[in-house]
């Protein structure tokens, strides 16, 4: 017996497929077994599944139960990795959101809510119209500023006609989005990281150039579902 | 046929008297209202959602507009100062009005007891959207509200009458108002001291109309009291929905 808990974000989504056994999955202590999948966003309409919760931006399909709001998926599944004080950051394609705790319980929160133009997806077309590989990006000393992306976009594109290596530019891109995603939280001393750039490990280390980074992976928001789940109902 | 009393802000009582006397079968209509009248293309592109709306209404009701009563003081804002000069050019009939009583200075307000200024529309369990609709109508109406019992708060709302006032229905009932809209209930749209209040420990959404001067204060409060900040330009997204969703169902 499976359920399935959806992050549908602008770009990727992620997947969190629950196994239960059927001889065990009357009650709420049935045993389970979890595995997760990141899939594009493009294909979900070609699946054929039913998802017992949703979130995110492209979570607009017919086969979803019930639908969560995304920074409610985040606390509720971050809550576990947080201590005091902490703050989990979650930077995908398309936005930016944290969540703040203070003794294990939700403080503060933000969401940016106007501009994209400084997440993953404007990082993923930098990478293909340069033909630059992620692997390629080290972190770099500088920075563009990108309080406005498309500001930053011009920085890369000025620099790049007048002989910078683009991976060079994409890094101080990415820099500068580091530096962002500091401020944004109000300069902490540590965060927890949440979607799509743990994975850039340019990212990762150029935000480690302002304070301690804990990385939890791209599927906080799924866990958040299923926590959310098994708290309200949690029966098979 | 001209049988229009356009308004904007809190205009004087006295100003209001006198008008309801001199045109009692006068209709009155708040122009800060977004009515979907046709866009006037006089003010730049980006710029208060509020402020348009004031041209794009009195435009279209031109022909129809007896005065316009316009506050121009800091019980408004600049902008209304500024407007009144493009609309005088635009021949407009205007009275302009200063309802600067009880302003009020940091230093003054230290000590007052803001809890106790009578405001049972703001304090009451009626909806959020009710509430700031009741208000801003009884600026011209004056009926008495004091009935309306107090209710025990879970969620503040700080900030002047949203141009979409969809997002208010967000909110739950037990939602209390502050901010201008206090002010404005409370007969005193000047008071700053009274505007910067708000409940110690009530979780609060700071509310300010994109390219607003008040953004200013709701930032500000909205750290100085763990709050959330959110302003909004014209008709607001998704996204500003979820978040205001989100923080009134994690608090």
């Amino acid at each position: 017996m499976k359920k399935y808990f959806l992050d549908a974000g602008t770009t990727w989504s992620k997947i969190l497929e629950i196994t239960a056994d059927v001889n065990t999955a009357a009650g709420k202590d049935f045993e389970v077994q979890k595995s997760y999948k990141i899939v594009p966003t493009a294909t979900l309409k070609d699946l054929d599944l039913e998802f017992t919760a949703a979130t995110g931006h492209s979570a607009g399909l017919k086969n979803i139960k019930k639908y969560e709001n995304e920074v409610v998926a985040l606390a509720k599944g971050a809550a576990k990795w947080l201590e005091n004080d902490d703050i989990v950051l979650d930077l995908g394609s398309r936005d930016i959101k944290w969540v703040k705790f203070k003794d294990k319980k939700f403080s503060d929160m933000d969401w940016n809510t106007n501009c994209a133009s400084a997440t993953g997806a404007t990082i993923e077309m930098l990478l293909k119209f340069y033909n630059v590989n992620i692997k390629e990006l080290a972190p770099s000393e500088e920075k563009y500023p990108v309080t406005c992306g498309i500001f930053g976009l011009e920085r890369i594109m000025d620099d790049v006609a007048k002989g910078m290596e683009a991976k060079i530019a994409i890094s101080k891109f990415i820099a500068g989005i580091a530096y962002n995603a500091w401020n944004f939280t109000k300069n902490p001393d540590r965060l927890c990281v949440s979607g799509g750039f743990c994975e850039n490990d340019c990212f990762i280390k150029s935000l480690q150039k302002h304070c301690e980074v804990q990385i939890l992976g791209r599927f906080i928001l799924v866990d958040g579902l299923y926590e959310e789940w098994k708290k309200s109902c949690g029966s098979f | 046929m001209k049988d229009i009393i356009g308004f904007w802000g809190y205009p004087h009582p006295e100003i209001i008297k006198k008008y309801k006397q001199n045109y009692p079968d006068a209709k009155w209509i708040d122009l800060d209202i977004d009515f979907n009248y046709p866009e006037i293309k006089v003010l730049p592109d980006a710029y208060c959602a509020i402020i348009k709306n004031i041209f794009n209404n009195a435009f279209y009701l031109k022909d129809r507009l007896i005065k316009v009563l316009a506050p121009i003081g800091k019980d408004k804002c600049d902008s209304a100062f500024f407007a009144v000069q493009i609309l005088k050019d635009y021949g407009f009939d205007i009275e302009i009005s200063i309802f600067e009583e009880g302003l009020t200075d940091d230093k003054s307000a230290n000590g007052r007891d803001f809890s106790l200024i009578e405001t049972p529309i703001s304090n009451s369990s009626l909806p959020l959207r009710e509430k700031i609709e009741k208000i801003t109508a009884n600026i011209i109406e004056e009926k008495d509200y004091s009935n309306l019992s107090k209710c025990k708060a879970e969620f503040g709302f700080w900030g002047v009458p949203p141009n979409d006032l969809s997002i208010l229905e967000l909110f739950p009932d037990n939602t209390r108002v502050f901010g201008w809209t206090r002010c404005v209930e409370a007969k005193s749209p000047a008071d700053i001291g009274l505007e910067l209040y708000v409940e110690n420990g009530l979780p609060t959404v700071f509310f300010a109309q994109t390219f607003c001067a008040k953004n200013q204060l709701a930032k500000y409060l909205a750290g100085k009291h763990n709050g959330l900040y959110i302003d909004i330009d014209g008709v607001p997204t998704n996204s500003i929905k979820a978040k205001i969703e989100a923080f009134l169902r994690l608090r």
